[in-house]
């Protein structure tokens, strides 16, 4: 290989984790005064800090939060992709651009809009974050369960259905385990979705939902506690890349 | 039933609360700039939500027009170099391919936590070259938006790759191959079939890019300065306001970012028709 490309992919590969690493340094950082180069004593002092501003309840209603995202935005996106996928549906290319008006819209712009129209509703702040959130996160269910739905052969139901199956046992013994992959994928960004919003839990959420987003961004705006903020950071990357890595190691093994 | 009515049944439960939250939120929005639904006082068709926010309106658009313009240019660039080094007919890198893949779900929030550790005055750069934060140029907060920037272009360069090494990877090795055994040397091979057969997934990944930087709150909210304000920051700030007067302004800010994104949506689905009748 030229030496230049390999400089050129060593700088890219310096792009792509060079943020990452003061996250990890910091981390595991009890003191670090400027200007040494690393951490002048290792520790657990920012995990502490981190667990004691809440980070345990936190991650619990995150996770609840995209759990609860994925299992409304999954099935929905996945009815809605196997009807856009066939040519039944009147005005199809409108309902799809109307299905993906979500990603276009910037989301603070919708929840502001939203956020006076659901107080005067008194609806409850939390069915607000996860009404808006699963919006959000429809377009990505839906375009994913369309592709999938389009590259599924329907011939094996028809087969299930020859054989005496009835519609209903088709669809769940046949139909699902071979959309499996997709639908474990759409849920996957729906779940991301959920976990992973900031702004909406903000704004609707009214401070009652206190997400471990909003710790990541309280500890970020004030300085002195560098340790605290990469350990809420990596605590928030982390679980999702594990999930990814889990399903990209299952799914080669199929 | 019939398969028509079928497939209308299986698209509604998505197709409505869609349709019901975006709509509400856009009309809700439009009548409070307009003020005819104010929270305190009576309802009464104005126009001076928008001249009080004119001003900053103009300054905001700029800034927040700039911002993702750069961030995009960024991230189009080096994300087109990650999809060709991780799809190369020779030599492919599978590293970069995957930390790219590790890159996606990666928040923005925690990106702009990690350029903040990484570029402040104080940061992790800073006291790795060895310069005191006094000559540190100022990065975060300062006047070039140097951090916001750096993190859509890290982020979204990921998202980049990802588009169009995807497309790169099903379709050009093997014109790439076909056009190397007809003679086409490295730089013809890439103007003439990479090139071509990427710049639709690049142009779509880009203008996914743009209108996401555009209406994205967190990145310039923890990484940049007080004043000017783009325009999701100054919609936050005015909506988080103890005066409930200007409510109305926070929804024009919000009409105005959602028009410029929509705006910028169907002039990238002409151009991008273009790009792809052209071939």
């Amino acid at each position: 290989m030229a030496l230049g490309t390999r400089l050129g992919r060593a700088a890219l590969a310096v792009w792509l984790l060079l943020p990452l690493v003061p996250l990890v340094l910091w981390a595991a950082a009890d003191r670090w005064t400027a200007p040494a180069v690393l951490p002048q004593a290792w520790g657990t002092a920012g995990l502490r800090d981190a667990v004691d501003s809440g980070a345990g309840t936190a991650s619990l209603r995150s996770t609840v939060l995209g759990l609860v995202v994925a299992a409304l935005a999954t099935p929905l996106g996945a009815m809605a992709g196997r009807a856009l996928a066939g040519s039944g549906v009147p005005a199809g290319g409108a309902v799809l651009a109307a299905l993906l008006s979500p990603l276009v819209l910037p989301p603070f712009a919708v929840a502001l809009g939203l956020d006076v129209l659901l107080l005067r509703l008194r609806v409850p702040a939390s069915v607000g974050v996860v009404l808006l959130l699963t919006v959000a996160a429809l377009p990505y269910t839906t375009v994913l369960m369309r592709t999938a739905y389009a590259a599924h052969d329907p011939g094996f139901e028809e087969e299930a259905r020859t054989l005496g199956a009835t519609a209903r046992r088709a669809v769940l013994a046949v139909q699902l385990p071979m959309l499996a992959p997709a639908l474990a994928g759409a849920a996957f960004l729906a779940f991301l979705v959920g976990w992973s919003d900031y702004v909406v839990t903000l704004l609707v959420g009214g401070g009652q939902l206190v997400t471990l987003p909003l710790l990541v961004a309280s500890a970020a705006s004030s300085v002195g506690n560098e340790a605290q903020v990469a350990v809420l950071s990596l605590g928030s990357v982390l679980p999702p890349l594990a999930l990814l890595v889990a399903v990209g190691l299952l799914g080669r093994r199929r | 039933m019939t398969p028509r009515r079928r497939a209308v049944l299986l698209v509604l439960p998505a197709l409505v609360p869609v349709a019901a939250v975006v709509g509400a939120a856009l009309v809700s929005a439009v009548l409070l700039s307009l003020g005819l639904t104010p929270l305190v006082g009576r309802p009464e068709l104005s126009l001076d939500a928008w001249r009080a926010a004119a001003g900053d309106l103009g300054t905001a658009t700029r800034l927040s027009l700039g911002i993702a313009a750069a961030s995009t240019v960024l991230a189009a660039a080096v994300g087109l170099a990650l999809a060709l080094a991780a799809t190369a007919a020779v030599r492919r890198s599978r590293l970069l391919g995957a930390l790219a893949a590790l890159t996606i779900p990666v928040p923005h929030l925690v990106g702009a936590a990690a350029m903040g550790l990484l570029l402040a005055d104080t940061g992790v750069l800073a006291r790795w070259l060895g310069v005191s934060p006094d000559a540190w140029p100022s990065l975060v907060g300062g006047p070039w938006w140097v951090a916001v920037v750096a993190e859509y272009a890290w982020k979204e360069s990921a998202f980049v790759a990802l588009v169009v090494g995807g497309v790169l990877a099903s379709r050009a090795r093997s014109y790439g191959e076909t056009a190397a055994l007809l003679g086409a040397g490295r730089w013809a091979r890439f103007r003439f079939v990479t090139l071509p057969l990427a710049a639709p997934a690049l142009g779509g990944a880009s203008a996914v890019t743009f209108v996401y930087t555009l209406g994205s709150y967190e990145v310039a909210a923890l990484l940049g300065r007080p004043y000017p304000e783009p325009l999701p920051v100054m919609a936050v700030r005015l909506a988080g306001s103890i005066d409930l007067a200007v409510r109305p302004q926070a929804a024009a800010v919000a009409v105005t970012t959602a028009v410029l994104a929509l705006a910028v949506v169907l002039l990238a689905l002409r151009a991008l028709r273009r790009l792809s009748a052209w071939h």
